[in-house]
């Protein structure tokens, strides 16, 4: 019982950190890089993926042992694919104004490696409760860096988090000014970049 | 069972299970998304008049007061008189008027462009002197996001604000995206006709310029009105316009 217990607690914070999915196994990059411009896309995109994993993983793994071997990969995108528009026709419905900001990478959650990674390696072999849990700890993992990376381009780039002006004006006054460049893709790269050197250093000590 | 035909029936379920749940998915949500594209669109062209700003986070409720009180939208024939919505012949174009309590400010032409990869939509608002651009937005675009797709930036749309569709003498002559900044790429007298273009978009720059000519062509009949000063009299609303 306590061992069920800590292996699905293992599966579920494994991923959060010590196997992140964009910081370790370096998935995932493309969107980080193109939803973390503020902090708003990037919790709703997390949250996006980390439904789509969980569920996808769920399904996957409930129907592990009848997915014919020699189709199971086209047989997994067809889930994850439906998961995918699902979710993006609930934003349609929901947060048009942000589904409109996503645009496409909504719908490019199918091609994120971490979704057809988890379903390959852990969903075809774990029961459906470890692999649902796995699911979230990796879209955990994954949300994470997108709002941190979010955060620290938000407020640096626009003054702002969440919409709201947090820069004071007296700062603006005394001749601070945004940097242009975080709100380029190639500032999320390097603070990506950043992030996996200190998890690299805290991690290898 | 051969494992082929397992497949196969593996196949067949998993498709029939998936389209059924994309099925239930879509037509659940679809009163919704109408809703939403409806209240798009509405924003656009307030904003195309410059009633809203990019930067308001404005509710829906506000936002359907604002367009039920300024907008009025009718239709006009080919030589730019206004028709009764029954009465319409099928060439009439959609038009709509922001009214600043009883004059008119400006009329607003829906642009439904050809893009590089499919549908631009959006709206030119002219101000009433039938020349001047006042404002320009696009609500929907299927251009490559972060090439193409910067049409939709504001400072993309801002760009159009005070622009000519005549040139010096009067005539007409649309307006074009130029490929790459105006100061640097279009000669004096021509830079009243021109925007700033995105870099790495030529191409749908190329498209909605030549489908901006197409479309104001149509309405230069209308524009030419303006321009005279004739387009001058408040008609009832014709009910909406429902375009799309």
């Amino acid at each position: 019982m306590k061992t069920a217990e800590n292996k699905a607690l293992m599966v579920l914070f494994e991923p959060v950190w010590k196997n992140n999915p964009v910081m370790v196994q370096i998935l995932g990059i493309c969107s980080s890089l193109a939803v973390t411009v503020q902090l708003k896309t990037a919790i709703v995109m997390a949250l996006a993926l980390t439904l789509v994993v969980a569920f996808s993983n769920l399904a996957i793994s409930a129907l592990r042992n009848m997915i014919p071997r020699n189709i199971r990969i086209i047989a997994e995108l067809c889930i994850v694919a439906t998961l995918v528009i699902i979710a993006d026709e609930i934003l349609k419905a929901f947060m048009y104004d942000i589904s409109k900001q996503l645009s496409v990478f909504v719908g490019l959650i199918i091609t994120n490696c971490i979704v057809m990674g988890r379903a390959e390696s852990f969903a075809l072999a774990n029961p459906p409760f470890l692999s649902f849990l796995d699911g979230i700890g990796n879209g955990i993992g994954y949300g994470s860096i997108l709002v941190t990376v979010a955060f620290i381009r938000e407020l640096l780039g626009s003054g702002k988090l969440l919409g709201f002006d947090v820069i004071p004006g007296a700062f603006y006054s005394a001749g601070y000014e945004n940097m242009g460049f975080m709100l380029l893709a190639p500032a999320a790269f390097i603070i990506i970049g950043l992030l996996v050197w200190l998890h690299r250093t805290l991690f290898n000590k | 069972m051969s494992s082929n035909t397992k497949s196969i029936l593996f196949a067949i379920v998993l498709c029939f299970v998936c389209s059924l749940l994309l099925t239930i998915a879509s037509s659940g949500l679809k009163s919704y998304q109408v809703r939403n594209i409806n209240l798009d669109r509405h924003k656009n062209l307030l904003k195309s008049a410059g009633l809203i700003d990019d930067q308001d986070n404005n509710a829906p409720a506000y936002i359907e007061k604002l367009y039920s009180e300024n907008i009025k939208s009718l239709w006009v024939d080919s030589s730019g008189r206004i028709v009764k919505e029954p009465e319409r012949g099928e060439k009439a174009l959609p038009i709509y008027l922001y009214i600043k309590r009883t004059e008119i400010e400006s009329y607003i032409v829906p642009i439904n462009a050809q893009g590089l990869w499919g549908k631009i939509n959006g709206y030119l608002a002219l101000s009433r002197d039938g020349s001047t651009v006042s404002g320009f937005t696009v609500y929907k675009h299927s251009e490559t996001p972060g090439l193409g797709g910067e049409i939709e930036r504001s400072w993309f749309q801002k760009n159009f604000k005070g622009k000519k569709i005549v040139n010096k003498e009067g005539k007409f002559v649309s307006i074009s995206i130029a490929r790459g900044a105006v100061k640097d790429v279009v000669q004096e007298d021509l830079k009243a006709n021109f925007v700033d273009g995105i870099s790495g978009a030529t191409l749908t720059g190329k498209f909605l310029s030549a489908s901006m000519k197409d479309i104001l062509k149509e309405y230069e009949s209308v524009s030419v009105k303006f321009r005279q000063n004739m387009f001058k009299e408040i008609p009832g609303s014709s009910g909406a316009v429902n375009q799309e």
